[in-house]
């Protein structure tokens, strides 16, 4: 327990059978993350404000539908389960929703590796498409090559909402929100400008929190970024 | 609501918001211009570019595909096809299913069939008039004789005073009222939550915004009995000690604004509203807000965000509204139906009302009825009357056909067979049965009709109108509609039906909101209700799932 916290009042819960004793105000997802219990996430980041959207990390607490932990605050005498057949089921089924209009390469995997999604994919042990490939054919996302520095490929967006929080809530940069609704909707910066085009300062931090390979670093001058 | 109000504004003198536009409302109102963006691109009356001179939007949802058949909206297309200036587009359901299939153009209700609808377009038939009813019917709701007597009973509890106050709590409570616009929370509980939320200012909410397919009810209250409305709003806000209202009103009705904003007007004059009502010290006024459209801003904390100019998304819950509403306050958000049914209630009494059901169930249920009927409408009737009894005071199925199944409450409640035509229109009974009395919509089937079909409209309606916000959601109900669409071309994918089970149990379990939980719900009533229906065009079992 930090010292901030010190002085507020304390809660009482149990996750997995574990109990855990966390000041009031603390996530479900944070209090598990204390007790040694990982909650896989995507659109989660503890430098962040909790948007609860890619719903990853549900658990079950009892009530009619499973709540998102990285949302959802700890209340005294709660009982969480954080992980049964069924969680790892429906988190399952949504990581195979978002592969299916995932691009063949991810240039995040190729580049350093690190691809949360395909990491989960990985875990999930999916390993061909359950849904029609959304990221097939001509009718495809995009990418956007227009700025120097980031490259912007729209099929890999899981609208996971990191760059969003980064570049408004972290960096004060105001330049990317979503637009469009629905399966439509997609990030977009200022008015839907080419990110080359608009009042983005190509700060990073955008793409240092992107899970995926939507936004990532473009190879300057013909370097090429290796892995070690 | 400043912000959209300006960008409707825009869009109202430019017939777009444009780039330009935008970027001198952001120097304006020092908004980023990803915020504006969000907002263009979010809701449906924002256009980047401007509309042509003719406008037509044609419903493509379940009522309309029944009537007009499911290529209506093409027909009318082609049949305009070539015309300069006229753009036909296909539309979420306009909350006129009693006339479908419905269209509008620009903006004025018109039905008819494909040739009618060209004529309307290309000005060789006169617009029908968008006027409110001059004489509006007497409905058993309104306690009052007459306009003289309307917001009798707000001034009664006002000169009653503060000891007034729990007894109105406790008759809500008593009289067994819950929500009518879907989800049936106790209204009393309702009140007392908001009422002893901590927090100031609190604001009082009507969502007016029904749009679920097959849903019109509201429309007509606000056509006919607007005055109830505002006053149980007063009443409200007397109640929990706010003293501003917001009627959240959908896009789509236009003469049922004017009829509203009349009757805003009247209550103004007659001392209901303004800064001492009725001359008590109590100050309330009200306002209109129009929606810049869409079904998920009937999701209340969607709507939340819309009113506080954001992108209408729905909010993780908890906090729910009663509490933390809009500007985080403490809101009470009620539908129309629900609001207008507390003047009655306070004025004879919550036994009056529950002796107004049938059977044991409690109160008066106004319902939009549409499908295979002969004379769809809006029924004001007992509560726990049964399908059957409904079906045969809206002159039963046309061409004397057999029933063959209904949706009891909105395209979002599971379809049941007409073996099941007595079960009761009740929150309860329609539960047990398996569906539910949701936005008060009945849809009735005839025999004959593709049911899997039907369902796969509906899914293609929540596809269309999800946020986006969660993926659940936002891809579910897009590769669902991938999927059934190319089974109803002849190939579904192997294992269909078992897949749809599955991510209709993830929908219905992680999705931030109703839409998504809800979304595949209606294909999997008629996989599980009309399984040879079912099986015949989806291919395969139901993959011998547990029930």
């Amino acid at each position: 327990m930090t010292e901030k916290q010190s002085g507020q009042k304390l809660i009482s819960l149990t996750i997995d059978g574990k109990t855990v004793r966390v000041p009031e105000g603390t996530t479900i997802w944070e209090a598990a993350r204390e007790a040694g219990i990982d909650i896989p996430v995507l659109c989660h980041s503890p430098r962040m404000e909790p948007v609860g959207v890619c719903r990853i990390c549900v658990v079950e607490i009892g009530e009619r539908v499973l709540a998102a932990s990285c949302v959802r605050k700890c209340e005294e005498g709660m009982q969480v389960q954080a992980d049964s057949d069924d969680i790892q089921q429906h988190r399952k089924m949504l990581t195979a929703l978002l592969l299916s209009d995932y691009p063949q390469q991810s240039a995040r995997e190729e580049s350093t590796g690190d691809d949360e999604l395909l990491a989960l994919a990985r875990d999930y042990g999916i390993t061909e498409l359950t849904f029609p490939d959304g990221a097939a054919g001509p009718e495809g996302r995009g990418t956007d090559g227009s700025s120097p520095v980031i490259a912007v490929d729209h099929q890999a967006c899981i609208l996971c909402d990191r760059c969003i929080r980064a570049c408004d809530d972290i960096q004060h940069n105001d330049v990317i929100g979503r637009t469009g609704k629905g399966y439509q909707a997609r990030i977009a910066f200022d008015l839907n400008t080419p990110m080359g085009e608009s009042s983005c300062v190509a700060c990073g931090e955008c793409m240092a929190v992107c899970p995926t390979g939507a936004l990532t670093n473009k190879s300057v001058a013909g370097l090429k970024i290796v892995v070690t | 609501m400043e912000l959209l109000n300006k960008m409707m504004e825009l869009q109202e003198a430019d017939g777009s918001v444009s780039d330009a536009a935008l970027h001198k409302l952001s120097k304006e109102t020092g908004t980023p211009l990803y915020r504006l963006e969000g907002l263009r691109g979010f809701y449906p009356v924002f256009r980047a570019h401007p509309a042509p001179k003719t406008h037509v939007r044609v419903c493509r949802d379940i009522s309309c595909a029944m009537r007009g058949g499911n290529s209506f909206c093409r027909d009318v297309a082609s049949a305009l096809s070539g015309v300069a200036d006229v753009e036909v587009e296909e539309a979420s359901c306009l909350g006129r299913c009693d006339t479908a299939p419905a269209a509008t153009v620009n903006e004025i209700p018109v039905s008819g069939s494909v040739e009618e609808i060209r004529a309307y377009a290309q000005g060789e038939t006169p617009l029908p008039p968008d006027e409110p009813k001059a004489a509006p019917a007497k409905w058993p709701t309104d306690p009052y004789e007459d306009a003289a007597h309307h917001y009798g009973t707000l001034k009664s509890l006002l000169s009653a005073g503060e000891e007034k106050k729990q007894e109105v709590v406790e008759t809500l409570k008593a009289s067994g009222l819950r929500g009518m616009g879907g989800a049936g929370f106790p209204t009393g509980m309702k009140w007392d939550f908001t009422a002893k939320a901590r927090g100031e200012p609190k604001y009082v909410v009507c969502n007016a915004d029904e749009s679920e397919p097959g849903t019109f009810k509201d429309r007509l209250i606000l056509e006919e009995l607007p005055h109830l409305m505002i006053e149980a709003m007063v009443i409200a806000g007397w109640i929990i000690g706010a003293a501003e209202g917001v009627i959240y009103l959908r896009h789509e009705y236009g003469k049922e604004r004017k009829a509203l904003t009349h009757a805003i007007d009247q209550a103004r004059a007659t001392g209901a509203l303004g800064v001492s009502v009725f001359g008590a010290d109590f100050a309330f006024e009200l306002r209109v807000f129009i929606s810049p459209g869409g079904y998920i801003l009937g999701e209340e904390t969607a709507m939340l965000e819309a009113l506080e100019d954001k992108r209408g998304e729905p909010r993780n819950k908890p906090p729910f509204p009663t509490n933390a509403g809009l500007w985080g306050k403490p809101t009470l958000i009620n539908n129309v139906e629900t609001f207008a049914a507390v003047p009655v209630i306070l004025s004879r009494g919550a036994q009056w009302w529950e002796a107004q059901g049938a059977g044991d169930c409690k109160g008066l249920k106004f319902l939009a009825v549409s499908g295979d009927v002969e004379q769809p409408g809006v029924y004001c009737v007992p509560m726990g009357t049964t399908i059957n009894e409904l079906l045969e005071r809206c002159g039963g199925v046309p061409e004397g056909k057999a029933l063959a199944a209904f949706a009891p409450g909105g395209a979002s409640s599971n379809f049941l067979p007409a073996a099941k035509g007595d079960v009761a229109l009740d929150f309860q009974a329609l539960q047990d049965a398996g569906s539910m009395l949701g936005s008060g919509a009945v849809i009735y089937v005839a025999d004959g009709r593709d049911l899997v079909e039907l369902a796969s409209n509906v899914v293609r309606f929540f596809r269309n109108e999800s946020c986006g916000k969660c993926v659940p959601c936002r891809v579910g109900s897009a590769k669902a509609v991938d999927m059934l669409e190319t089974a109803l071309a002849g190939n579904p994918q192997q294992n269909l039906i078992p897949l749809l089970q599955e991510m209709g149990d993830t929908l219905a379990k992680t999705s931030i909101c109703g839409l998504g939980q809800v979304a595949l719900a209606p294909v999997l009533s008629v996989i599980e209700n009309f399984s040879e229906a079912a099986a015949a065009r989806l291919g395969g079992s139901n993959g011998g799932r547990k029930p």
